[in-house]
C-alpha cells in the first residue's frame, strides 16, 4: 500500500515537472517569440538543473529523505506553481530583466525537481523493494506521468484554464503528494506538525491566487497595452503588438503607439496630402518608413503617382500588414499594389546607395528617442535625401510633437534648412496623440497650402488646411540648432521635452 | 559512495565537466597576431644578402614609403601637376594608416582619428578640402565640414566601477576637490591655447614648426610632464590618471617620460573649429585614417577608380628599399619585394628621392646618414611599441549600466587605452551585421626595448589577454560569444616618443633642411607621431621639389 502511495505520488510529480517546463517554453514563447529556441533553451536549462539536483540528492543523509522529499513537494509547488503568474507580471509591470528571472526560475525549479525521483527510489530501497523492480516502476510511471501531461496541456489545460492557472493547478498537486506524504508517514517524520502547516500554508495561497488569477492576467496585459493582443511578434529590430478593443485597431512598436484605427486618417491625410496635392505632376513617390502601408494607402489615391518605393527595415512588419485580413482591410491592400516596390533594408544604408530619383517623399520614421534613430533626422540624412528629389519635388517628414516636444520638433526644421531646403512646417490634432507636426520642404518649388483636393477626404479641407499651417501663440518657436551628427542635439531636446510631459 | 551514486555523481560530473569545457571552447575565437613590416623590416637589420635585381625603373621623384608622409607627397606632388613620381610601398604599405577589412565592415590596424585641424594646420585643411571632407571655408576660422566623417554622438564615456559615465573626465562621477582640479587644469591649458611667444606665433601650434621658438615656451621641454604637473601642484588621481592616458595614447609613452611641452601640446594646439562641430571634434571613419590613404592614394593617382583613364600615371610598387644612394645623375635605390618565388630585388633611379619612411629605418637604408647630419645612434627618438588589435564581432555584447555604446570608450585606472567601435560612423539604424572593437595598448609598462623583446617571445594568449583586458572589463565572457575573430597588429616601432629635450634634437632639425638629391619626410622629425606633422613634412618635401 505504501509503496503504491509512493509510485502514484511519482506519476504524479513527474506530471507536474513537465508541466512547469511545458508552461515556461510556452510562456516565453508567446512573449518572447522565436519557439524553436524559448522551448531548446528552456529544456536545456531544466534538463540540466535537474542533473544539478540529482547531484545535490546525494547530501540528503538517509534519515532525513522523506521529511526532505516534503519540504521539496512545498518548495517546488510554490514556485512552480507561482511561477507563470509571476513571469507574466514581471514582463508587464516590472523593470527586472525578464530573461534573467524567467531562467533563473526554471533552474530553480529544474534543482528541485530532480531531487525528486532520487529521493523517492531512497525512500522505497529503504523500504526493502527489490532494486530492480523498484527503478522498472518509479521510471514507468515517471514517464507516464509525462506523457498523460504532454497530451493534457496543450489540448485541455493551456487552452481551457490559460498558463497561469495551469501552473497553479500543479503547484497545488505538489502540495497534496507532500501533505499525502506527511499523512502517511507521519510515525517517520521528526516534525510532521510543522511541515502540514507549512503546506496548508502554500496550498492556500496557490488556492487563492489561483482564484484571483484571471483577473491578475488580465491587469498584466492592460499594463502592457490596456486592450486585447490580437497579435505579438518579436522582429530581430523591433517588438510589434497588434491589439484590438471594439472597433480600435492599435499598433504597438516596443511598446509605443503607432496608431490608433479609429484617428489614423488624421494623421495619415495631413502627412500626405498637402505634399501629393500639390505635386499633380508627381510620378514617383518614395516612403520611408511606414511599413504599415497607411501612408502608402493615400499616396495611392493620385491616379498619376505610377510607382512607389517603400523602404522598411522591418520585413516582418511588411509581411504582417500584407497578409493579415484586419490589417490589408486598414491599409486597403496597399503593399500589394502592383505599383509598389517594397524594399526592407535599413532607410539610411539604402538613400546612400540608391541612384533612383523621386518626385515626392514621405518621410515616417520613429521618433528620435535614440542616437541611432536620431541619425535619421540629421544633416547629412537630408543632404543624401536632396540628392533622391526632384528641385521641384517635397518632402515630408513627422517630426514629432510641436506642442509637447517644441524644441524636438524645430530641430527638426532647423535641420532641413541647414541641408538646404525651404521649409512649411504645420500640424494637425490627432486624438491619440495629440497636436502633431510635420515638416513639408523642398529645394527649389513655390509651395502654398492646398486650396482643395481632387479626392474625397475624411479630415482635411481647404479650411482645416490652412489652420494646419498657422501656429497658435502658445505654440512659439523656440531658438534651437539642427540636428548635427557631432552632437546630436535633437536626440537630448526629444528626450528633455517629453521628460518634462510624461510623468 | 555505492556503485548507484558513484555511477549517479561520476555522470553528473562528467556532463558538467563537457558542457563547461564545450562552453570555454565556444568561448574561444580564432587569434591572428600580425608582426606588420617585420619580416621585410629586419632584412634591413639582418643586412642579408639580396637577390640580384630583375627590373630597373627611372623615374623623376622617388618616394620611399606611403604612410602620412609619403601619400601626402604624392598627393602634393601630383596637385602640382606632376604625374612622373613613383612611390615604393614600405615593409608595411600606409605605415600608421593601414586598415583591415572583415565582410563589409572596415577597421584601423593602426590611426583611427584626426582633430579638427586647427587655423596654423593650413595644409590639413586644403587637403581636406580636396578629399571632400571640408565642404566650404577651408581656410576659414570655422570650416564647414561634411558631417558624416565628424564623429558622431555620442563621442565618449568612461567605465568607473562597472558603471559607464558620459565623456572622459565627468565631473559627476569625480570627488568635488578632483573637478575643481580639473577646471583649473583645463582653463590653464585653455589660455596657454591662446598663448603666443615674442615671434607672434602661438606657443603651442600643430605642426610644431609653426610653433614659436620663443625660449620661455621652449624651457617646457626641460622637464616631464608628471614634473611638470607636480611643480603646478595638480595631484587628482582621476586628472594624474586621464593625462597620463592622453600621453600614452598620443605618445606611446606614459606622463613621466614625456615632454611637458609635449603634455600640453596635445591639449593647446588643438584649437580646431568648425562651423558644424564643436571644438575639439575629431574626425573619423570606419577604417581609422585608412579611409584618409585611401583618399589620398586615388588624388594621387596611385589607385585608379576610372581604368580607361589614359593619362600618365604615377606607379605605386610593392616592396621595400633596402638602399638608398647617391649617384651623380641623382638617386639610385636597391628595393626588394616578396615575389610567389621568394624574394625578388628592383632598382629605381630618381632625380631626387623623398625618404618619407621612420628614422630608425632611413638610419640603415640611407647610405652616409652621418653625411646629413643624423647620426643615428645619438640622434633617433626612442619608439614606442604598441597593440593595436581588432576584434571583429557578430553582434553587440550586452553592456554594463550607463552611458550607451560611445566612439570611444574608456576604463577608469586601466593601462590600456580603451577601445573604438568601427561601425559608429554608419548612417544606419538597425544593428550592423558585424562591428569591429579596436582596442589600443602602448606599452608604456616596460621600455621600449624590453617590450619589443617581450612581443617577440609572448605567446598568443598572452598577447591576447593584454589586447583584450578593457575590453573583459567592460564584457566579461559576453565578448568572446560575440566575437567571430581577432587580429592583433604588434607595432614594435609604433611612434616615436617626444621625450623631454625632443625639441632640441640637433638631428632632426638637419633632416628638416635637407634639400638636395635626398629629403626627408616622416612625422619622427616632428620627434612624435601624428598624422599631420607626418604630412606637414611630407608636403613641404614635395613643394620643395616641384618649385625647385
Amino acid at each position: 500500500m505504501i509503496d503504491r502511495i509512493l509510485i502514484l505520488s511519482v506519476f504524479i510529480v513527474a506530471s507536474c515537472g513537465l508541466a512547469y517546463e511545458l508552461i515556461a517554453g510556452a510562456l516565453s514563447s508567446y512573449l518572447l517569440g522565436d519557439s524553436v529556441l524559448q522551448f531548446s533553451s528552456i529544456i536545456g536549462c531544466y534538463l540540466f538543473a535537474m542533473g544539478v539536483g540529482a547531484h545535490l540528492s546525494k547530501y540528503v543523509r538517509d534519515e532525513d529523505v522523506l521529511a526532505r522529499f516534503v519540504d521539496i513537494e512545498l518548495l517546488v509547488g510554490l514556485l512552480g506553481g507561482l511561477s507563470a503568474t509571476a513571469l507574466f507580471l514581471t514582463f508587464s509591470w516590472l523593470a527586472a530583466p525578464f530573461r534573467t528571472t524567467l531562467y533563473a526560475l526554471v533552474f530553480a525549479i529544474g534543482v528541485l525537481v530532480g531531487m525528486e525521483i532520487p529521493l523517492v527510489m531512497r525512500a522505497l530501497h529503504a523500504r526493502s523493494a527489490q532494486f530492480s523492480e523498484l527503478v522498472a516502476k518509479v521510471l514507468t510511471f515517471d514517464y507516464l506521468g509525462a506523457l498523460a501531461v504532454s497530451l493534457l496541456f496543450p489540448l485541455v489545460l493551456a487552452p481551457r484554464l490559460g498558463l497561469s492557472r495551469t501552473g497553479l493547478l500543479f503547484g497545488m498537486l505538489n502540495v497534496a503528494v507532500g501533505l499525502w506524504t506527511i499523512r502517511v508517514f507521519r510515525k517517520s517524520l521528526p516534525r510532521p506538525g510543522a511541515q502540514v502547516l507549512r503546506g496548508a500554508a502554500v496550498f492556500a495561497l496557490l488556492g487563492g491566487v489561483f482564484l484571483v488569477s484571471d483577473r491578475l492576467v488580465t491587469w498584466a496585459e492592460k499594463g502592457l497595452f490596456g486592450d486585447e493582443i490580437v497579435h505579438a511578434v518579436s522582429t530581430p529590430y523591433q517588438r510589434l503588438v497588434i491589439t484590438r478593443w471594439q472597433d480600435d485597431l492599435r499598433l504597438y512598436i516596443n511598446g509605443n503607439l503607432q496608431f490608433s484605427s479609429r484617428d489614423e486618417h488624421r494623421y495619415h491625410e495631413a502627412l500626405v496630402h498637402p505634399a501629393l496635392e500639390s505635386a499633380p505632376w508627381a510620378r514617383s513617390v518614395l516612403v520611408l518608413g511606414g511599413g504599415d502601408g497607411l501612408a502608402l494607402r493615400e499616396v495611392l489615391k493620385y491616379p498619376n503617382v505610377e510607382s512607389v518605393t517603400l523602404v522598411d527595415l522591418d520585413a516582418e512588419m511588411t509581411r504582417l500588414f500584407s497578409t493579415s485580413a484586419p490589417l490589408t482591410a486598414l491599409n486597403h491592400g496597399s503593399l500589394a499594389d502592383p505599383r509598389v516596390t517594397v524594399i526592407n533594408q535599413d532607410a539610411a544604408q539604402w538613400i546612400e546607395h540608391s541612384e533612383q530619383m523621386f518626385d515626392a517623399a514621405i518621410v515616417d520614421f520613429p521618433d528620435p528617442s535614440s542616437f541611432a534613430l536620431g541619425k535619421l533626422y540629421s544633416v547629412p540624412f537630408y543632404r543624401l535625401l536632396a540628392r533622391r528629389v526632384a528641385v521641384n519635388g517635397y518632402v515630408v517628414v513627422q517630426s514629432t510633437s510641436p506642442y509637447f516636444a517644441p524644441r524636438a520638433y524645430w530641430s527638426i526644421v532647423a535641420t532641413l534648412a541647414e541641408a538646404g531646403f525651404r521649409t512649411w512646417p504645420y500640424h494637425a490634432y490627432v486624438p491619440s496623440f495629440g497636436e502633431w507636426g510635420f515638416v513639408l520642404a523642398s529645394l527649389q518649388g513655390p509651395f502654398s497650402p492646398p486650396q482643395h483636393y481632387r479626392i474625397p477626404m475624411r479630415f482635411l479641407d481647404a479650411e482645416v488646411t490652412r489652420g494646419m499651417f498657422a501656429f497658435a501663440p502658445d505654440m512659439p518657436r523656440p531658438a534651437v540648432e539642427a540636428n548635427r551628427l557631432n552632437n546630436q542635439s535633437l536626440v537630448h531636446y526629444f528626450e528633455q521635452d517629453w521628460h518634462r510631459v510624461i510623468r | 559512495m555505492d556503485r548507484r551514486n558513484f555511477l549517479l555523481a561520476a555522470g553528473v560530473t562528467g556532463a558538467a565537466a563537457a558542457s563547461g569545457a564545450g562552453f570555454w571552447r565556444w568561448l574561444e575565437f580564432p587569434t591572428e597576431i600580425r608582426s606588420p613590416g617585420r619580416q621585410l623590416g629586419h632584412l634591413l637589420r639582418d643586412r642579408q644578402a639580396n637577390p640580384p635585381p630583375r627590373a630597373h625603373y627611372r623615374t623623376d621623384v622617388l618616394i620611399l614609403g606611403s604612410g602620412a608622409a609619403g601619400l601626402t607627397a604624392a598627393w602634393r606632388l601630383a596637385k602640382s601637376g606632376h604625374s612622373r613620381f613613383i612611390v615604393v610601398g614600405g615593409p608595411e604599405p600606409r605605415g600608421n594608416l593601414a586598415s583591415g577589412i572583415a565582410g563589409e565592415a572596415r577597421y584601423p590596424t593602426g590611426a583611427h582619428y584626426l582633430p579638427l585641424p586647427s587655423r596654423e594646420s593650413t595644409h590639413i585643411r586644403e587637403m581636406l578640402e580636396d578629399l571632400g571632407i571640408i565642404l566650404d571655408g577651408a581656410q576659414a576660422e570655422r570650416p564647414y565640414y561634411d558631417e558624416r566623417h565628424v564623429v558622431h554622438a555620442p563621442e565618449s564615456r568612461l567605465l568607473i566601477d562597472g558603471v559607464w559615465h558620459d565623456g572622459v573626465l565627468p565631473a559627476s562621477a569625480l570627488p568635488a576637490a578632483g573637478s575643481a582640479e580639473h577646471q583649473r587644469f583645463f582653463s590653464h591649458v585653455d589660455e596657454l591655447a591662446l598663448a603666443r611667444g615674442s615671434d607672434g606665433k602661438r606657443a603651442f601650434a600643430m605642426p610644431i614648426a609653426a610653433s614659436s621658438a620663443d625660449a620661455q615656451w621652449r624651457a617646457l621641454d626641460a622637464l616631464s610632464f608628471a614634473a611638470w604637473l607636480e611643480r603646478e601642484g595638480y595631484r587628482s588621481a582621476a586628472l594624474r590618471w586621464y593625462l597620463d592616458y592622453t600621453c600614452r595614447d598620443d605618445y606611446g609613452r606614459g606622463a613621466d617620460q614625456v615632454s611637458a611641452y609635449a603634455g600640453l601640446h596635445y591639449f593647446a594646439s588643438r584649437a580646431g573649429d568648425a562651423r558644424n562641430a564643436e571644438r575639439g571634434a575629431v574626425l573619423t571613419w570606419p577604417a581609422g585614417l585608412g579611409a584618409l590613404a585611401d583618399r589620398l592614394a586615388q588624388a594621387a593617382g596611385l589607385i585608379r577608380a576610372d581604368r580607361s583613364d589614359a593619362r600618365p600615371a604615377p606607379r605605386l610598387l610593392d616592396g621595400t628599399a633596402v638602399s638608398l644612394r647617391q649617384i651623380r645623375a641623382g638617386v639610385e635605390a636597391l628595393c626588394v619585394t616578396q615575389g610567389a618565388g621568394g624574394l625578388e630585388s628592383y632598382v629605381v633611379t630618381a632625380r631626387r628621392a623623398i625618404c618619407a619612411m621612420p628614422l630608425h629605418a632611413a638610419g640603415r637604408v640611407v647610405e652616409a646618414m652621418q653625411d646629413f647630419g643624423f647620426d643615428p645612434g645619438e640622434h633617433l627618438p626612442a619608439q614606442a611599441p604598441w597593440l593595436v588589435s581588432n576584434f571583429v564581432l557578430s553582434r553587440f555584447p550586452a553592456e554594463l549600466p550607463g552611458a550607451t555604446l560611445a566612439w570611444d570608450n574608456i576604463v577608469l585606472g586601466s593601462s590600456s587605452l580603451g577601445y573604438v567601435v568601427s561601425t559608429h560612423q554608419d548612417l544606419r539604424v538597425g544593428p550592423p551585421p558585424r562591428t569591429v572593437f579596436t582596442a589600443y595598448h602602448a606599452l608604456a609598462e616596460m621600455s621600449p626595448g624590453a617590450a619589443r623583446e617581450w612581443m617577440t617571445r609572448a605567446s598568443p594568449a598572452e598577447l591576447l589577454e593584454l589586447a583584450s583586458a578593457d575590453l573583459r572589463t567592460a564584457y566579461g565572457w559576453k565578448l568572446a560569444a560575440c566575437c567571430e575573430r581577432a587580429e592583433i597588429a604588434l607595432r614594435g616601432h609604433g611612434m616615436a616618443v617626444p621625450a623631454p629635450g625632443y625639441l632640441s634634437n640637433r638631428g632632426l632639425q638637419a633632416l628638416r633642411e635637407a634639400d638636395g638629391r635626398i629629403l626627408f619626410a616622416h612625422g619622427d622629425l616632428s620627434g612624435y607621431s601624428v598624422f599631420e606633422e607626418a604630412a606637414w613634412w611630407g608636403d613641404r618635401c614635395a613643394r620643395r621639389i616641384s618649385s625647385a
